[in-house]
């Protein structure tokens, strides 16, 4: 028996995908929920997982290649029959224009289902054995042994079963070198990141007290070095400049006083400390913009060139920098959460970008973005709006600052919050009206539950 | 240097030994008028009379207890077992006795005695007189556990367990006794407990003993640096217990990655507490799973072909060191 691995389907509006990167070589063993290529949509690079054991006998297009929806892309010999053979045989049938045509999706599912309801007690004594001391698995084990068929694993929406696996040395090598473990892709056995793709990576730097940000390496004395643009890049590079291009910026900066916010994101920390939850100045600016968008729909709208959508429900991009690039996920119906379910789905929606996990409708959809520069210590700053969007508010770093109050000069937590906006489509004062709203939501955040 | 065969080597080792130390003395089945099953004592009963070299009745529980009394009386009795296999009706006298006297009369009494022959599976031996004992001795506080796979080892190691004042249970192969190699026409001997990196590199360790070594992880190293470009550390562990954790720790440091091979049954084999013990200590250093290559988990096929199956073999070794090194 063979069996082929087809393109899979990563998203409801996926057509086509990059083959990135094969995980195996032709006649390397595979095992059920091996993974063994890494394919790319638009913007999200993702592992794909094979249900099959057996050899891989011939990878059917080349690393960068596009293909669509299910046609194949290898074949796995999953008998005793020679890989050698079954890459002849494909390859052949490929050659032929037409007639032999290579087994549909559906063929494939319908092949597959039987032998995985009919060994759905397997998974448990599989996962066990290979729990404990494995000897090779062409190895002969008398009467006892059994071919264990391994059922496709589930999809993993909670933490135990999503989560990283990292070989012991890679992890200590990562610690060490302050490499965020999340935005790699492992090329170990399942998807394991071992030692290999850890020293791949340039060190990133962390938000807690680096002493200064790592720097890519440096291009030595009187040589240059040439970067071809990653897929991701060369998308930024047209949209950005496109936006910048097309729509006349106007830029509103405001200085909001977030004592207010300081003391009651101390107390709400507290409170939300067993469950290890702490709530960011960041996430008190998402949830005033999500009601202050309420009370402007201006702002909450998209323009494609001649007419202008409002939404009565916020989806607020959140700009996230990945290394070398920035994906903006997109969180949906933030108008509905509370603080503590904004930094939940925050948090997932950012880890998952950097690990270019993230699906295409997660990436879509936005009616607003904020893009925050809190944590590196940018005073102030200005953003270019993520069209069909009309708006993008730039948030810098909460900071003490000498303010006048009264007579007085007195010393505040302060924070600049500058507005971009499209000025085809929305005025000075609509633009000032709404930051002021956000000004008063933020140093009154009680107004928030009124 | 001359070249000897493994059992020239061990009979040297006795017989140096026995000419140092009176209270020496060699008793077995057939060891002495049969010049030994495996003619290892070949020529020890004519050299050193029948008062140091004797024949046993064929009760090993009763020998083996024999000797435990005359190593607690003050001797130092060599009891060579013509298969380790047969030692499985005198567990009581090694296991209880031999192990616990010293501890059980606070140093009181001591056991210097050597218990050795040939262990595992030799050929076409059947289920019976195939037995690895090792791992059943190797988990006794109160043992040492010796398993040479070379003549020079064989020699130097049985001189340090003789001198030993605690039993020592001496593992060799009938397979091995005809194996050749150099070893120095001076006197010698080596530390227990201390392993041997026998063939230093890179990619990966592997650790393994006495017989399968010469059977087939020498065979297997040479064809992974010829044939995959995989640079093997190699370790002999030549001593069982107590096990030489550091080196491995060492190599493992380097090398990130191990893989063991023995010929035991895997589950509860020799090989899981070593394993047990590198992950242990190495775990921060490993880069991969430690692979573990070992016999299948049948009884010892009778017939030639189904025996070599259950074996490791080189192509066994080399897909899990491939495996560990992610290749």
């Amino acid at each position: 028996m063979s069996a082929d691995i087809t393109m899979p389907q990563l998203s409801d509006t996926m057509t086509e995908g990059t083959l990135v990167k094969w995980l195996k070589k032709e006649g390397d063993r595979i095992n059920s929920g091996d993974m063994i290529a890494e394919i790319e949509t638009d913007k999200a690079v993702m592992e794909m997982e094979v249900f099959d054991s057996g050899v891989v006998a011939a990878l059917m297009i080349a690393e960068g290649d596009k293909a669509g929806v299910g046609s194949v892309l290898a074949v796995i010999a999953t008998g005793s029959e020679n890989p050698v053979d079954v890459k002849k045989k494909v390859s052949a049938a490929k050659s032929q224009p037409a007639g032999a045509s290579p087994v549909s999706r559906e063929e494939v599912a319908a092949t597959r289902k039987p032998a995985a309801t009919a060994t759905s007690i397997a998974p448990n004594f599989a996962r066990a054995s290979t729990g404990e001391i494995r000897e090779p698995d062409n190895v002969g084990h008398g009467a006892t042994r059994q071919q264990a068929v391994a059922v496709p694993p589930l999809h993993h929406e909670g933490n135990g079963g999503d989560r990283l696996r990292v070989s012991p040395l890679a992890r200590r090598i990562a610690e060490q070198r302050n490499i965020d473990l999340q935005s790699l892709t492992g090329s170990g056995p399942g998807g394991r990141i071992v030692r290999q793709d850890v020293l791949n990576i340039q060190p990133a730097s962390r938000s807690a007290s680096p002493p200064l940000p790592t720097a890519p390496a440096p291009v030595g004395n009187g040589q240059t070095q040439v970067i071809p643009l990653t897929k991701m890049r060369s998308a930024i590079a047209k949209s950005l400049q496109a936006s910048k291009q097309n729509i006349p910026h106007f830029y509103e900066t405001i200085d909001v006083d977030v004592e207010d916010v300081v003391k009651l994101r101390v107390k709400l920390n507290e409170i939300l400390e067993p469950e290890k939850i702490r709530v960011s100045i960041g996430d008190f600016v998402s949830k005033a913009v999500a009601s202050a968008l309420l009370r402007h729909p201006a702002l909450n709208a998209t323009f494609n060139g001649s007419e202008v959508t409002r939404f009565g429900d916020v989806n607020l991009g959140i700009a996230v920098a990945v290394p070398d690039g920035l994906i903006v996920p997109v969180l949906r119906n933030i108008h509905l959460m509370g603080l503590k379910e904004i930094r939940q789905r925050s948090a997932d929606l950012v880890d998952r970008a950097r690990a270019q996990r993230l699906k295409q409708d997660e990436m879509t959809g936005g009616t607003f973005t904020v893009s925050n520069l809190g944590t590196y210590g940018i005073r102030e700053f200005s953003a270019i709006i993520n069209p069909p969007q009309v708006a993008i508010l730039a948030v810098a770093a909460a900071e003490k600052r000498a303010v006048v109050r009264g007579e007085q000069i007195v010393a505040r937590t302060m924070l600049s919050l500058t507005l971009s906006a499209d000025h085809r489509i929305v005025d000075g004062a609509t633009a000032a009206d709404f930051l002021k709203t956000l000004k008063i939501l933020l140093e009154q955040p009680g107004l928030m539950l009124v | 240097m001359p070249i000897l065969q493994f059992r020239e080597a061990l009979r040297a080792a006795m017989t140096e030994e026995m000419e140092r130390d009176e209270n020496v003395f060699l008793m077995g089945e057939e060891v002495a008028q049969y010049n030994g099953a495996y003619k290892v004592s070949e020529g020890m009963l004519e050299k050193f009379g029948p008062r140091r070299v004797f024949d046993t009745p064929i009760s090993e529980a009763g020998f083996s207890g024999l000797g435990v009394g005359a190593a607690c009386c003050g001797l130092r009795p060599i009891i060579e077992f013509m298969s380790w296999s047969f030692t499985l009706v005198c567990l009581d006298q090694i296991v209880n006795n031999a192990a616990n006297v010293r501890y059980m009369s606070g140093g009181q009494f001591k056991v210097p005695v050597v218990f050795r022959g040939g262990n595992g599976i030799a050929h076409q031996l059947g289920a019976t007189h195939s037995h690895r004992m090792e791992s059943v001795f190797a988990r006794v506080p109160g043992l040492v556990v010796v398993a040479p796979s070379t003549p020079y080892d064989a020699k130097g190691l049985l001189k340090t367990s003789i001198r030993c004042d605690d039993p020592v249970i001496f593992l060799e192969s009938e397979k091995m006794l005809a194996e050749k190699g150099e070893v120095p026409a001076e006197e010698y001997t080596l530390p227990i407990g201390v392993a041997n990196v026998e063939r230093t590199g890179a990619d990966v360790t592997v650790v393994s003993y006495g017989r399968p070594l010469q059977r087939v992880v020498r065979p297997a190293v040479e064809h992974l640096h010829a044939d995959h470009g995989i640079d093997v550390e190699l370790i002999d562990l030549r001593t069982l217990r107590p096990l030489d954790v550091e080196t491995i720790a060492k190599s493992v440091a380097k090398t990130n990655r191990c893989v063991i091979v023995d010929e035991d049954w895997g589950y509860c084999g020799m090989g899981s507490g070593i394993l047990y013990k590198i992950q242990k200590r190495c775990f921060d250093d490993l880069d991969a799973p430690i692979e573990y290559v070992h016999s299948d988990e049948i009884p010892v096929p009778f017939s030639h072909n189904l025996e070599e199956a259950m074996l490791p073999s080189v192509d066994r070794i080399v897909s899990s060191v491939k495996e560990a090194c992610y290749r």
